[in-house]
């Protein structure tokens, strides 16, 4: 069973009295453990395609399966449940609640679960981007990498079997951005399945497989061939 | 997510935006400490109210003279020549079944004097049933005997306030006051009487400087000046003199007050009918008295209360309707500026449900607290206006438990829209907002 089954998905938005069509009928599959960007110019639906298997949105035809729960037609709190077990998602502008403390804000799916909190998980997913010794920092306090970490431990605190990346390194200076996706290749060979969303080639070449999108269709779905493995500079 | 949590987030929040929170808050702070300074105070004067009646007695009656002047002061001259007199008196006693104390008073007024300084005192003759219908008590000496009254003994008893001014701290019984060249000597004295600080009722002076002596000595020495009827009439006026000028016999002697005990509370209404029927028809259908009824003030005084608090609960409902919709602004504009906020908790796992309840619990937190705050202002408003307006108050657990309850129920319902708003936020263009 693969993770994602997608099955001639369309997206269309209706705008006043046009119906425009965002996703014009798309499919493929994704299987546990692999390491997919998504390309493609604006307007060309990926960041639709990222709603619609993020379960932030439904698709308006076609069939969509996650971990083997048909979500294409899930009510409105299911899908919240999905995102909150299922999911973990990482955002280009990081997406933290301003005044929390980095600590705080790797627990809030955690309270959204129903399983208490479990501040010592925390801890452990922040030590694990290399926050260790940033628990209280509130967002403000921390740098753009700083801050993109702490969106990463808080997508792993539930153990999701999927990580969403929105441009995850897109609002970084390039050094940054390579620490990030040093970050999702470690989380990738210890067997979590990765999905960004990208423009950047550079960026993209860090996946082990690369969708191309245009006008609303799948392009192209090819292997990368030499897949980048992200080296750090170490910091002065 | 847990309630607890929730909870918690909503203080978070709160205490991240003092100043903000604060504001909010006032409407509802202002709203309930009103609410329960105002009814304090109702509740104060109800309290000072009830004690002045029930020391006046709930199971008294008292027939007061009344004075009649004008057009019907000729008429009441002509049919019923003496107002309140002695005789009435003793018709309350023979028709009145409930009566326990019929007690006659004739008050005066004039200097007395101890040692040199004159005191200018009410001189009250009455018999020994007035010190039960008075509810006073002796504190030295004696009151008033039969026997006193029998042999028409020049004796006097002394209020409190009397004494005091008579003859200081020194002992006065047995000694001797001088009232109208009589002399009377001082038998006892009367324990000081607790008069409230607002005269509510006029019924109700200060007993305390009153001096007491037997009411046929008091016929006797002294007289009483007609007040009930003035007639225009020279002529007329020329025959009340000549009549108080003559001996009266004792049945026809004018009487200040009739006080008359009766069994229970729930016998002064029908005994006050009876005896105005007696009344009436001993004066002709003149009115030159008035019953007075303390359990009928007690009733008339609790209709005012009443009213008083519907008007009061009208304004503090409004003062709360007003910081309710304050809530619900702030919460509105709370709800867009954490547009990107709901985005990120919905993004992560929280449904719409949670974000309904976080919202409300926050509107619920702010109303709880003013409300405690309001709580807190309005007892120590009503302490500053018992401090500073020398008014009585009474704090009530109902009142507190009342606006309290109102002001958490002004969270819930103004809370809601806002709440609403919050949960219908699309997610993704919460997250890509601002």
């Amino acid at each position: 069973m693969p993770l994602i089954e997608v099955q001639d998905l369309k997206k269309t938005y209706r705008i006043g009295s046009v119906d425009v069509p965002a996703l014009r009928g798309v499919s493929f599959k994704v299987d546990y453990g692999e390491f997919v960007a998504i390309m493609g110019p604006s307007g060309s639906g990926k960041t639709t395609l990222m709603n619609l298997i993020g379960c932030l949105d439904r698709p308006t035809s076609g069939m969509y399966k996650l971990d083997g729960i048909d979500a294409g037609k899930l009510s409105d709190s299911a899908r919240a449940a999905i995102r909150n077990r299922k999911i973990g998602f990482v955002f280009q502008s990081f997406n933290l609640l301003p005044r929390q403390s980095a600590l705080k804000n790797t627990l809030l799916p955690m309270l959204y679960a129903n399983q208490g909190k479990n501040v010592q998980l925390a801890k452990k997913s922040l030590e694990s981007v290399g926050l260790g010794h940033r628990f209280h920092h509130t967002p403000m306090q921390l740098s753009g990498g700083e801050q993109q970490r702490v969106a990463i431990a808080r997508a792993l605190i539930n153990d999701p079997p999927v990580m969403f990346g929105d441009e995850p390194t897109g609002n970084l200076d390039s050094a940054t951005g390579v620490e990030i996706m040093a970050i999702f290749q470690r989380l990738n060979n210890e067997g979590k399945t990765v999905i960004i969303v990208t423009h950047e080639p550079d960026i993209a070449q860090h996946a082990k497989r690369v969708l191309r999108f245009r006008d609303g269709l799948l392009e192209s779905d090819e292997e990368v061939k030499e897949q980048r493995i992200a080296v750090p500079k170490p910091r002065e | 997510m847990g309630i607890l949590d929730a909870i918690q987030t909503g203080l978070s929040e709160l205490l991240s935006h003092k100043m903000r929170s604060m504001l909010t808050m006032l409407g509802v702070i202002f709203g309930v400490a009103a609410v329960i300074a105002m009814v304090s105070i109702g509740e104060g004067a109800k309290q000072e109210a009830l004690d002045q009646i029930k020391q006046m007695g709930i199971n008294v009656i008292h027939v007061k003279r009344a004075s009649i002047t004008g057009e019907l002061a000729d008429k009441a001259e002509e049919r019923s020549p003496f107002g309140l007199r002695y005789a009435d008196a003793d018709s309350i006693t023979n028709v009145c079944a409930f009566a326990d104390l019929v007690v006659p008073t004739r008050e005066v007024f004039a200097d007395v004097k101890a040692g040199e300084r004159p005191v200018a005192v009410k001189i009250v003759g009455t018999t020994p049933g007035y010190l039960t219908v008075a509810r006073s008590q002796i504190q030295e000496g004696r009151f008033l005997t039969d026997i006193d009254i029998r042999d028409h003994r020049p004796v006097c008893v002394l209020g409190a306030a009397a004494k005091r001014e008579l003859f200081g701290f020194d002992d006065p019984l047995g000694r001797t006051v001088k009232a109208n060249k009589r002399l009377f000597r001082v038998v006892g004295m009367l324990k000081p009487k607790e008069v409230g600080s607002a005269k509510a009722f006029a019924a109700l002076r200060d007993l305390n400087s009153d001096i007491y002596i037997p009411i046929n000595v008091s016929m006797t020495d002294f007289k009483i000046a007609s007040q009930q009827a003035i007639p225009a009439d020279i002529v007329k006026l020329e025959k009340i003199f000549l009549r108080m000028l003559s001996r009266q016999s004792m049945a026809n002697q004018a009487l200040s007050e009739v006080i008359v005990q009766v069994q229970s509370e729930e016998a002064t209404g029908p005994s006050a009918s009876v005896i105005r029927s007696v009344l009436n028809r001993s004066h002709r259908g003149i009115r030159d008295y008035e019953i007075i009824i303390p359990a009928e003030l007690l009733r008339q005084s609790q209709q005012t209360q009443r009213i008083f608090n519907i008007v009061m609960a009208a304004i503090a409902s409004i003062s709360l309707l007003v910081g309710g919709i304050g809530i619900m602004n702030i919460m509105l504009a709370t709800v867009t500026q954490r547009t990107r906020e709901i985005g990120v908790r919905r993004c992560v796992g929280a449904t719409r449900w949670d974000i309904v309840r976080q919202f409300m619990l926050e509107a619920l937190v702010i109303t709880c607290a003013g409300g405690l705050i309001g709580v807190a202002g309005g007892i120590g408003g009503a302490r500053a206006i018992s401090e500073y307006a020398g008014w009585r108050t009474v704090v009530s657990m109902q009142a507190i438990i009342v606006s309290f309850g109102v002001s958490a129920l002004v969270g819930v319902v103004f809370g809601m829209y806002p709440a609403i708003r919050a949960a219908l936020v699309d997610p993704i263009e919460a997250l890509r907002y601002g």
